[in-house]
This record gives C-alpha cells, sequence and structure tokens, in this order.
C-alpha cells in the first residue's frame, strides 16, 4: 500500500524534486524528546541517579503506607512512623528495626520514609511553585521588555541581596502565626526565598528566543501576541526548565532540611529528615545511625538530582555537550 | 487605483549614535498582479521598507516618521496593532531570507500551516489539515500528507523554503514581500525556488515585492524595479529597460559588477570582477549632497550633485532617476573623472 501511494505521488513532486532526491526517502521519526532520551541514556551516571532517586521515591512513599494494611508485611505491623515505644529506645539494628530506632522507640525505618515524603513533597512543591511563578514573571518581563522589564528586573536584583535562610525563616514565622509550622507555610516560605533564578532564566530565555527569525514569520502570517508566547516561546523555553526543576530541588530540599534542623520547621512529631537528625545530635557519639541516616538520605537525594540535571543538561541541549 | 502604493514613506532607527536614516523618503506603487523588484547593496533600507510594509519594525527603537503605506486604500501605518494582526498573514504575507530559523523547531510543520489558516479562517482542524497538505503538494513538497507531521529539523534548506512559501499563501495573500528569499540557499535551488514564487504568483494572481541584491535574480522575474542606495529610490524602471538603458551611474556599477561568463575565454579567467570603490554614506548624518557622488566616477567638485541633493525625476516614460549624471545625458560629453 506504501508503495502505492509513493508512486502515485512522485509524478507531482517531479519537476521540483530533482536537487533533493533524500527528501522522497523514507526515514525513522525520530522526535526532539525521543532523541533526548536516547542521549540522556548513554550517560550511565545520570541513569544511576534517575534510578536511586526512583528507589528513594519509592521507599518513601510506600513504606509508611505498608504498615497500615493488615494481614501484609506483619512482621512491619509496628511501622507507625509515630509509634512510642520507650523498651525499644535505641534498639540497634535488627530485622524488625532495619534503621534501628531513637530514643523514644520509634522505628527509624518508617520514619526516615514518612520524613522523605514531607522532604520531597515540599521540595517538588516549592520548585514547582518556583517554576510557575518564575515562569510568569520571566515571560512577562521578557516578553514585553523595554522599561517594565528594567524595572521587574532591578525589583529581583534587589530581593537577590536578601539573605536566603533569615529571609525563609521570617516567612515561616510570619505565616504560621501559632508557632506551628505547616507544610504549606514551609512551601510557600521556601518558594519566596528562592524564585529568583528560575524568573531570570526564562526571561533570558525568552529574550534570546524572541529575536528569533521564527518569531518575526509568525508575527509576518499574522499570529496573536499570546500565540506567539505560548507556541512559539514557551514551548522552547522548556528544555531549560526541566533541567530547572532539579537544579532547584536540592536547593528546597536542603533549605527544608536545614529549618526543621534548626528547630524552625515541620514541628515535632510529624517526621521530616532534617527533624530526624536534628533528634540524632542529641546523642550522635553512643547512637550515630539516627544523624547518619537522615543525613545520607538527603545528600544521595541532593547529589542524584544535581547528577540528573547534569544529564538532562547534556540531553536538551546538544551545543553544550562534549561527545556525541 | 493600484494595490499597493507607498509614498514618501520615512522609517528612522532612534540610537544611541544618532538617528539613522534607514529609509528617507521612498515612493512607489505596485499594481495587482505585477512583481516589483527591490535591489540594493547590505544596508540600503530594502528590508526595513519590507518590515515597514508589514509593520513588523522593532519598535523601540524604529519609527515610522512620515509617509503612508496605502493598501487597496488603506493605509497601513495608521492601522492598529489588532487590525494590522487582520492583514498580515491575510492580506499581505512575507518571507524572509534564512529558511533554517524560519520555522519553529519545536512545532510540526503541518501545526505550523494549520496554525496559521485558522488565525484568519473559521476552518475545522481536518479542512485546515487538508488545505496544509493540498499547499504542501503545491510548493512541490513530495509526500505531503506524511511529511505534514514531520519536525523542521527534517527538511533541507530548500525545503524548509518551500514550506515558507506553503505558510505565506496558506490564506492566499494579495501581496506577498519575498525578503531575500533565495540568498541562503545554494545557487541549484535558488532557480528552482525563484520558479515556484513567479508560477504561484501568476496562479493566485498575487502581487510580489521581490527584495535582493542579485541583479540575475531581478531580470529572471520582475516586471518593474526599484534600485535603492542609502535609504533612497535611486533609480526605478521597468525590468526591461532598467537593463537595457540603466540611467544611474551606481546601476550601471552593480550591473557592471556582475560576473562576465560570456565571450572569449581567456579574456573571461584573465578579467578580475569590478567592483564600486568606496563605501555607502553614514545614514545617521547622510551628506547633503547626492548619496552617491563620493562613489559616483562621474561627479566632480564643480559638479551641482556635490553640494545639492538630485531630484527624482522621470527621464523618460515611466523611467525614474536621482543623478545628475544619467547615462542618455552624459555619453560623449565627458569622460569619468576618477574611473
Amino acid at each position: 500500500m506504501a508503495v502505492d501511494r509513493r508512486e502515485a505521488s512522485l509524478p507531482v513532486a517531479a519537476p521540483v524534486q530533482t536537487a533533493e532526491p533524500a527528501a522522497g526517502a523514507a526515514m525513522r521519526q525520530s522526535s526532539l524528546w525521543q532523541d533526548a532520551w536516547r542521549r540522556y541514556i548513554r550517560n550511565k551516571g545520570a541513569v544511576a541517579a534517575a534510578l536511586l532517586f526512583i528507589i528513594i521515591c519509592l521507599y518513601c512513599l510506600l513504606i509508611p503506607g505498608f504498615w497500615k494494611i493488615p494481614g501484609i508485611w506483619t512482621s512491619l505491623k509496628d511501622y507507625d512512623p509515630n509509634a512510642v515505644d520507650f523498651s525499644q529506645s535505641y534498639a540497634g539494628f535488627s530485622l524488625d528495626h532495619p534503621f534501628s530506632t531513637d530514643k523514644f522507640g520509634r522505628d527509624l525505618f518508617a520514619r526516615v520514609a514518612a520524613g522523605g515524603q514531607i522532604s520531597i513533597a515540599i521540595g517538588f512543591a516549592a520548585t514547582f511553585m518556583i517554576l510557575v511563578i518564575g515562569v510568569v514573571y520571566g515571560s512577562i518581563a521578557g516578553f514585553i521588555g523595554g522599561k517594565l522589564d528594567n524595572g521587574m528586573m532591578r525589583f529581583l536584583d534587589a530581593l537577590y541581596g536578601l539573605p536566603y535562610l533569615p529571609f525563609a525563616i521570617i516567612t515561616t514565622q510570619i505565616l504560621s502565626p501559632n508557632g506551628a509550622v505547616s507544610v504549606w507555610s514551609m512551601v510557600v516560605a521556601l518558594t519566596i526565598a528562592s524564585w529568583f533564578t528560575s524568573a531570570r532564566i526564562v526571561r533570558g530565555q525568552i529574550i534570546t528566543l524572541k529575536e528569533n527569525d521564527y518569531v518575526r514569520a509568525a508575527k509576518a502570517v499574522g499570529a496573536r501576541w499570546y500565540r506567539i508566547l505560548a507556541r512559539h516561546l514557551l514551548p522552547n523555553t522548556m528544555g531549560v526548565l526541566v533541567i530547572a526543576i532539579f537544579l532547584e530541588l536540592p536547593g528546597v530540599v536542603l533549605g527544608e532540611a536545614f529549618l526543621s534542623f534548626i528547630g524552625l520547621g515541620i514541628n515535632p512529631p510529624t517526621a521530616s529528615w532534617g527533624s530526624i537528625a536534628q533528634d540524632g545530635r542529641e546523642a550522635y557519639r553512643l547512637h550515630p545511625e539516627v544523624l547518619f541516616i537522615p543525613s545520607l538520605a538527603i545528600a544521595t537525594l541532593v547529589l542524584c538530582a544535581n547528577f540528573i540535571a547534569d544529564g538532562l543538561r547534556d540531553a536538551l541541549d546538544p551545543r553544550t555537550r562534549e561527545t556525541g | 487605483m493600484a494595490l499597493l502604493e507607498v509614498n514618501d514613506l520615512k522609517t528612522h532607527f532612534f540610537t544611541r549614535e544618532g538617528v539613522v536614516q534607514a529609509v528617507d523618503g521612498i515612493s512607489f506603487s505596485l499594481e495587482k498582479g505585477k512583481t516589483l523588484g527591490i535591489v540594493g547593496e547590505s544596508g540600503c533600507g530594502k528590508s526595513v521598507t519590507a518590515l515597514s510594509i508589514m509593520g513588523l519594525i522593532p519598535k523601540p527603537p524604529a519609527k515610522i516618521v512620515g509617509g503612508e503605506v496605502l493598501f487597496d486604500g488603506r493605509d497601513l501605518t495608521k492601522l492598529g496593532e489588532r487590525e494590522m494582526q487582520t492583514v498580515r498573514g491575510n492580506q499581505v504575507a512575507m518571507i524572509f531570507q534564512d529558511p533554517m530559523t524560519s520555522l519553529n523547531p519545536t512545532l510540526r510543520i503541518g501545526t505550523q500551516i494549520t496554525e496559521t489558516i485558522r488565525t484568519h479562517t473559521e476552518m475545522s482542524k481536518q479542512d485546515a489539515r487538508k488545505r496544509a497538505i493540498e499547499l504542501l503538494e503545491e510548493v512541490g513538497i513530495p509526500r505531503s500528507a506524511e511529511r505534514l507531521d514531520d519536525y523542521p529539523h527534517r527538511f533541507s534548506g530548500g525545503m524548509r523554503q518551500r514550506v515558507m512559501i506553503a505558510i505565506a499563501l496558506s490564506c492566499s495573500p494579495r501581496l506577498l514581500i519575498a525578503d531575500e528569499p533565495t540568498t541562503a540557499l545554494d545557487v541549484t535551488i535558488q532557480a528552482q525556488i525563484l520558479d515556484l514564487l513567479d508560477e504561484l504568483r501568476q496562479e493566485h494572481d498575487m502581487a510580489m515585492i521581490l527584495i535582493t541584491h542579485d541583479m540575475g535574480v531581478v531580470a529572471e522575474v520582475c516586471d518593474d524595479v526599484a534600485i535603492m542606495y542609502a535609504g533612497q529610490i535611486v533609480e526605478q524602471a521597468s525590468g526591461f529597460e532598467l537593463f537595457e538603458k540603466p540611467e544611474h551611474p551606481y546601476t550601471e556599477a552593480l550591473l557592471g559588477a556582475l560576473p562576465q561568463l560570456e565571450g572569449d575565454e581567456r579574456e573571461i579567467r584573465q578579467s578580475r570582477l569590478t567592483a564600486i570603490p568606496g563605501r555607502p554614506p553614514d545614514l545617521v548624518n547622510p551628506p547633503e549632497a547626492c548619496r552617491f557622488a563620493a562613489r559616483c566616477p562621474y561627479a566632480s567638485y564643480e559638479d551641482s550633485c556635490t553640494e545639492v541633493e538630485p531630484q527624482l525625476r522621470e527621464i523618460r516614460a515611466g523611467h525614474w532617476v536621482r543623478t545628475a549624471h544619467p547615462t542618455s545625458e552624459r555619453s560623449g560629453e565627458r569622460e569619468p573623472v576618477n574611473a
């Protein structure tokens, strides 16, 4: 069938086809994202980091769920992350408690998973909000340009001058008047303290893309401004944004861990990696695992995110690629 | 009445160095179904003229400071952005110099064509797709139904220019502005694209403005030719007349600068390409005198044209020229001063 159709269309094309025979040949279809995927897969470090990242996320998502399911994982039935049992205080490593327990006898295998849920959820939520604000702010400034752009960027410069952590701390305190810091106030605080970079990235991209010939060509056939922005500019920033997600994530996760560690983040007894590490600080000479395990989880997640960002950058931006 | 009438158009760029008078008082008119060639060297204001007609000049720094662009009796320079968008693509379309960068790399070409169609018509997605297939066939892209779902990077330069032409034609504009459509293509493709443009122009009864710096291109397709120099039109005539009897020293020099490939082979091998000495004047402070005087082989210090700017005058019916030394008034009278 395919051959028939090809022959039928050839006479039409014949007068103009002479110089470009390759255009008639069937080629394997590959979109930009498929190409990027192929390049990413070739980067062993990034693939390993992505797998580890997924394993950590699955562990955090699944483990705290299992203790609730009766009949399954009967040996895990005690893995309520907040269940206190002083007889099990600092129980040490065992099959019942693979990551040992803390001072209150709470199982760390469940607690690190539950804390990871909070940390990762805050990380992704804040990163998402950072990107949304960054895209809106950056594309307004970049697209409209001129004096507005200048004003918006100077405002950003002023905000850049504010120190990150005190800014985040003050925001969490303002958002939680009775001292109970909620997950959402953490997300908002971390977003407000760190959305500047993504706004700058988007603005820079939009300004570069705006000068592209295809934008001018789109204008020349009557495209409205919103179509130019939505169709021609923003999709072309996607590559950079995907990378930005994994560049912002470590910063936000670290920020959350730090706030919880110094006791200004998520309130006990709710676990987060930072607050578990804080619990472990009290007796770290005798029981280093309580401090060590959540710290290792934070470090691994941050490192993985950086490796993934690196792999994505190589995959999505062929210009910075060193090897084919 | 002519389809397009440009009267004393002035587009200036307000930069830190001063006001660049990129287009300084240009007038021409174009009848329905005719082709006008605008020729000149880089920076003479050809593209700015085209962008001014389309209302696509970068504001700021550029601004249309005077004149009018009458399209079908409507002054395009007075239209608001919203009204202009209904003109662009629908009534007047434009194709650009570099097809490699004029298509969005992240969108399938089918999307890029159908979106243009659906911007200006009420067509359904399916109908727009059918129309896109027809258009691709019309511009000579084989297996057009399949290629509709390809991304631009799978097309060669010539093919992409064909796609650009298809997009420009999608709403059957009455005027097509082609800004150096073949400059970025290799020579064998150039001729194909020019033939295609001319063919489509006849079929669709469009008027066309062809901007180029290639005299050969002009000779092939244009009914009328305007030669631009330093933001002004220095000579304008029908294509035949201009090539047979060029009047302006600049036009002569441009024609003289074409490589000669006919005649005695040994002579061709030994002859050198002729160039025009000097550079075009600075458009921030253009000279009061004739703008070509400094490079003109016929201008001498006694001449009025080194002090006063010559006006555009009709030397023969339909043949306008802006010089004090047109060829027909010069022959035998005086030798070139500094040639």
